[in-house]
């Protein structure tokens, strides 16, 4: 582990390994007394490789349904969550392609779309609701979204059958065709929101960010003179670097056209990098997401807890086997025993996410008041790759929007982008479709 | 046609004297009636394939059907079992005579498809830095990790460009640039580096040998400063034992020698500090520290228990009282030029932009781009102080350009879109190097490629062996052989530690480092490729040889050692791939056998059916019991079309556990390794595994190069690229099997050499 931090030799001299507050947050934080309604916040948070359901699913449906074992983490969050049963995701489904269940479920969760089969020429899906959303909500906040993940992508021969690793890589994709790697390293993400701490002074910053702003032009100017020079599908490939370019110069304009309004946040290390368990790395990555939507560096963010098809075990709760292949469970009793302990044990750590967000002030009520957090995943039995019926949670208030308390349950196959659909509805973007939608969903509140 | 097929249906085959003297296409259509129809006729379509329409005069339209046919009679997969099988001489004659047929028609037609725009993926950008600038940084560690498709993280499709990437690459290169031109602030940072997992007590390979419990790490220094260097250690001491003697070197040399009298205690963590200030030049050094050896070796005391220290991490800080930049050897290269007083400025920064992008871009210098560049020198000059805060801004610009980011091919002018046309020379060196480097063409490579001369055999030949000999050569062990071989699993590999109490960190990085050491022997040393599956030799520490228990190993150096007369040989014993091809906590022969088919032979099984019934963990306990509940599972006709091909090849592996241990038995119960292929070859142990990989080494060579080539192109491959991975084989073949043979072969393949322009 490599890291740089900048510091008087004084500091170092007294020793290394204390905690560093950041010296510019202040600067960074925006002019909440702007604000007049709050904030609504959206987050997506994967679980992969689907669930034991017997133990997700609510016995009752409506209000005062007691908690399954494997939801018990997240019943102190009862009055702000809704269970929501029979959601499908139809483009999950092979539709002719064969295997690759594990593939098309992570690519379409928030797509609805049926990615198309490669391994690598074409590569084909559709927008993701979260970009969607990044286009309605995210365009006045210095990032329109955040993408994170806990596993490392760099790894051989885990993704599934016929299709390329991009599909299973991210649960983002910005256009049919491009999808939006995530970042796994929390020091990584903390210098995405707050800068690498080379330069805190104002004036160097403004220096710094008006020299990138040329750097862009440069290089649009550059990548116009190659562009007729080039054949179409190369074009193609080509516009994606242009329009990453013309997003990446609107994200400084904006980032220089904030006034700078202190607040009182609490202050976080700048975290060292990827940390040695799965539990640190989890709570680091609320940690962080619960600072950027505090500090409304962002109002958008996906979190893969894992991947489909990944293979982490988890030995410190007594499960040593590979996630994906124990998911194959083949109904023995045993290893749906030790599965469930992994579901439980990722819905726990979900419950730490929404312990950050209740625990946070809000102009007006807490993180947890104004935001959506989706939870879930795109399979519910990943032993038969079912695509229907999907364990999704909805927590958050969502500025009034939601209302929870309850299990709901949808009639078999209602697409999952209804859900979504509707929860537009209730952020105020008028959308006519998501996906395969075919409506709208009740029982919101 | 149609009726022509109908009457051979059925018909008994003449005898093989007239079939001798067939044509393929006769020979084809006699086949294909009597043996493939049944199934793959226009009605029934099975997996797709309509055969009932082959322009048997014309096998060109067909020729990526063909391929696929030839492909599935050669492997014995066609006709499947339970049909009536093909004669083998016959089979033999088909597969060989369509071959020449198809190899004939791409001769005349070459069809050399055309990889999609490429951009550096991570391990590029890090090398192209490396090598355009001397810095030795990681400064890609920072960009988002590469999706992978056809097993590979280079291909150009799947290497795609988002906004996260674009502020990635703005801040590396802002960040690249200072540090190139040393126009950095000297203020003091402070950089940990910790010691490598898997080095514990060991002498690790760099450090002198005398010296454990060490670190070894390169560390560019920015700046002609002072930098304080702080050696931090961990573990605790024995009562009673002198101080260990912790030695710290810089480049090789000692600058200062320690006696680390530390305390255990918790409250005392201070002392665990050693720190010494050093005055260096900038660039890039090598920092070396550990314990000398007697006084952690104690005679007569239970080392392990007594003295248990290591170098835990290592601080650097600085610079302090810097002097300035320095002659970096980042500057060297950068300031060809200096302006000096009736030398107007603008002329040594164009001179400057020209050599840089020259490098950067693979070609020479346009009006066109270095326009552009001074605009931003003067913007930087303006903005900054003096000179080179122009250039470092030009450098910036340069190294965000697509002409830098993404690999470019464009077609020269008077070629028609959809025409195939033979690339020129400075394309073809950066196709090269990337191939073999996984980086830029450097400066001879450049010249011969603008001299127009690389085309020519004996100077590509050159070129090939001073590339491959050269250290940048590692990139295709790191890349190549680190993918193939799904080596870069074997860091994050968790094996269940009630199972495997024995493996850590040391096994996991002795793992890796044996499958690298063979394929850079392989690589340097120009061997066979037929020791990946055969090799009777390997390289091994101490700690790997006992875990395989091979005797007179000592140490922490690796060494080439023989493993004749011992179970072992090849790639495919080596520990690491018997690892990563198994669950954390149990073998699996399929997982194996599936490998084996993917990775070395060239037919992968179609995945499993939905809904087919796996195995009951309860039967996974044990290997015998493993191997009866998947003899069960054979029974089900669904299931043994492919696990008949899988298992055996599986199970000739089971003599190995789980992290890659030999076993002759589990539990007191004898490990069975021996099985039957479905056309009745019986393949006992790792040792009968080897001989039908000999046996099959047509398939090998022809997977191999598939593979690399795949690597090389940066795209997947298609029916139309067959031809070629015939040729590179037999060349392979005449060449007694050498890498070298390999390389060229790819190199001088239609794919590689020739491109057909796109459709604007």
């Amino acid at each position: 582990m490599i890291y740089g931090k900048a510091l008087a030799r004084r500091t170092f001299l007294r020793g290394i390994g204390t905690a560093v507050a950041l010296p510019f947050l202040d600067a960074m934080t925006p002019a909440f007394a702007a604000v007049s309604a709050p904030i609504t916040r959206v987050a997506f948070v994967y679980t992969a490789n689907g669930v034991i359901m017997r133990d997700w699913t609510p016995a009752a449906q409506g209000a005062g349904f007691a908690f399954p074992r494997t939801l018990a983490a997240v019943e102190p969050f009862r009055d702000q969550l809704l269970v929501l049963s029979g959601l499908a995701h139809r483009n999950g489904e092979a539709l002719g392609d064969g295997p690759g269940d594990h593939a098309r479920a992570g690519a379409s969760w928030l797509t609805g779309q049926h990615p198309y089969k490669t391994q690598g020429a074409d590569i084909r899906n559709g927008m993701s609701v979260d970009q969607m959303l990044a286009r309605e909500i995210g365009q006045s906040t210095a990032l329109p979204s955040l993408e994170l993940g806990l596993e490392d992508v760099r790894l051989v021969g885990g993704c599934d059958s016929g299709y390329s690793c991009a599909y299973s890589n991210t649960l983002s994709w910005i256009s049919a065709t491009t999808p939006l790697p995530y970042e796994n390293n929390p020091r990584r993400v903390f210098e995405r929101l707050f800068g690498d701490g080379d330069t805190t002074d104002p004036v160097a910053r403004a220096k710094q960010a008006r020299q990138n702003r040329s750097l862009l032009d440069f290089v649009l100017d550059d990548a116009h003179r190659l562009e007729p020079r080039l054949g179409a599908g190369d074009r193609r490939k080509l516009s994606d670097y242009l329009d990453s370019v013309r997003e990446v110069e609107r994200r400084i304009q904006i980032a220089e056209s904030r006034s700078p309004v202190t607040a009182s946040l609490q202050a976080l290390e700048r975290p060292e990098g990827i940390p040695p368990t799965f539990e640190e790395h989890v709570e680091l990555m609320a940690d962080l997401m619960k600072i950027a939507f505090q500090a409304d560096l962002t109002r958008v963010i996906t979190l893969m807890m894992s991947r489909e098809g990944g293979n982490r075990t988890y030995p410190q709760i007594g499960v040593p086997d590979a996630h994906h292949g124990l998911s194959h469970h083949q109904n023995d009793p045993d290893r749906v025993a030790r599965l469930q302990k992994i579901d439980q044990h990722h819905v726990a750590m979900f419950g730490k996410l929404l312990e950050r967000l209740r625990d946070t002030e809000d102009e007006g009520g807490t993180l947890l008041d104004h935001s959506m957090v989706v939870y879930g995943s795109s399979l519910s039995d990943s032993n038969a790759h079912t695509h229907d019926n999907l364990p999704t949670l909805l927590a958050g208030g969502g500025a009034g929007a939601l209302r929870g308390g309850r299990h709901v349950r949808y009639a078999k196959g209602t697409p999952m982008t209804n859900l979504f659909l509707t929860l537009f509805d209730r952020l105020g973007i008028e959308r006519d479709e998501i996906g395969d939608s075919t409506g709208r969903v009740g029982g919101l509140g | 046609m149609a009726i022509c097929v109908a009457l051979l249906v059925g018909a008994a085959l003449p005898s093989s004297a007239q079939q001798s003297e067939w044509t393929s296409a006769q020979l084809l259509r006699a086949t294909v009636s009597r043996n493939c129809l049944a199934c793959h006729d226009d009605r029934r379509k099975m997996a797709g394939l309509d055969l009932s329409a082959l322009d048997y005069g014309d096998l060109a339209s067909d020729a990526p059907t063909l391929e696929k046919v030839l492909l599935k009679v050669r492997a014995g997969e066609m006709p499947p079992a339970g049909r009536p099988p093909l004669d083998k001489g016959l089979a033999k004659r088909l597969v060989g005579q369509l071959a020449a047929d198809l190899d004939a028609l791409a001769a005349r037609d070459p069809q050399p498809g055309a990889p999609a725009l490429h951009r550096l993926n991570r391990a590029e950008y890090r090398n192209a830095v490396r090598d355009l600038l001397g810095l030795e940084l990681d400064h890609a560690r920072d960009l988002p990790a590469d999706d992978s498709g056809y097993g590979f993280d280079n291909i150009g499709d799947v290497l795609t460009t988002s906004p996260l990437h674009i502020e990635k690459y703005v801040s590396a290169a802002r960040r690249v640039s200072r540090l190139a031109v040393g126009s950095l602030a000297p203020k003091a940072v402070v950089e940990k580096i910790s010691r490598q997992p898997g080095t514990l007590g060991e002498s690790i390979d760099g450090l002198p040998p005398n010296l454990r419990g060490g670190m070894l790490f390169q560390h560019h220094f920015a700046l002609a400063a002072d930098y304080v260097l702080r050696v931090r250690i961990g573990g605790r001491r024995a009562d009673g034992l002198p101080p260990p003697r912790l030695d710290l070197r810089v480049d090789g040399r000692r600058v200062r020698l320690f006696d680390a009298n530390f305390s255990s205690l918790e409250a005392d963590q201070e002392t665990r500090y050693f720190e010494t200030r050093v005055t260096l030049a900038p660039g890039s050094h090598e920092v070396a520290t550990g314990f000398l050896t007697e006084y952690v070796r104690n005679e007569g005391l239970e080392t392990a228990s007594a003295n248990a220290f290591v170098v835990d991490h290592v601080l650097v800080s600085g610079p302090f009282d810097a002097s300035g930049p320095g002659e970096s050897e980042s500057r060297r290269r950068i300031f060809v030029c200096r302006p000096s007083p009736g030398d107007p400025e603008r002329a040594c920064a164009r001179r400057i932009l020209e050599t840089l992008v020259r490098r950067a871009y693979r070609r020479p210098a346009t009006r066109a781009d270095i326009g552009p560049l001074m605009d931003l020198f003067r913007r930087g000059r303006a903005d900054g102080v003096g000179f080179d805060a122009g250039i470092e801004m030009a450098l910036s610009g340069i190294l965000v350009s697509p002409s830098f980011l993404f690999r470019l091919e464009i077609p020269p002018a008077g070629v028609a879109q959809g025409e195939t046309y033979r690339l020129a020379d400075l394309d073809l060196a950066t196709r090269l190097a990337f191939f073999l480097w996984s980086s830029l063409p450097d400066d001879e490579l450049l010249a011969i490629a603008e001299s127009g001369h690389l085309s020519e055999p004996d100077v590509m030949r050159h070129q090939i062996g001073r590339m491959l000999s050269a250290p940048g050569s590692r990139a295709l062990v790191e890349n190549f052989a680190g993918q193939w071989l799904h080596l870069r699993n074997v860091a994050d590999w968790k094996p269940d530690p009630e199972r495997f109490s024995a493996y850590d960190d040391s096994l996991a990085y002795a793992f890796e480092r044996e499958t690298e050491l063979f394929f850079t022997d392989l690589i340097r040393n120009d061997r066979s490729v037929l020791d990946l599956i055969a090799g009777e030799h390997s390289f091994l520490n101490q700690r790997l040889a006992e875990f395989y228990g091979v005797d007179d190993v000592q140490g922490g150096f690796f060494r080439r050692v023989s493993l004749a007369g011992t179970e072992r040989a090849g790639v495919l014993n080596h520990a690491s791939v018997l690892m990563v091809t198994s669950y954390p906590t149990r073998t699996s022969p399929v997982l194996r056998g599936k490998w084996v088919l993917e990775n070395l032979l060239g037919a992968p099984p179609p995945p499993p059916p939905p809904d087919v019934p796996t195995l009951a963990d309860s039967a996974q306990r044990s290997p015998s019991s493993l191997r009866e509940a998947l003899e069960a599972h054979r029974a089900d006709p669904a299931c043994a079309a492919c696990h008949a091909k899988l298992d055996p090849l599986g199970f000739a592996l089971e003599s190995f556990d789980a992290v890659g241990a030999y076993r002759s038995g589990e539990d007191g119960v004898p490990v069975e390794t021996s099985g039957a292929l479905p056309d009745g070859t019986v393949v006992d142990g790792p040792a009968g595994l080897r001989s039908v990989l000999l046996d099959r080494r047509d398939e090998f060579v022809e997977t191999l190069a598939e593979k690399l080539l795949t690597y090389a192109l940066g795209r997947g491959l298609k029916a139309t690229d067959r031809p070629a991975v015939r040729e590179i084989r037999r060349r392979v073949e005449a060449a007694d099997y050498r890498f070298s043979a390999l390389v060229e072969a790819i190199v001088d393949s239609v794919p590689f050499r020739m491109r057909r322009a796109p459709a604007r």
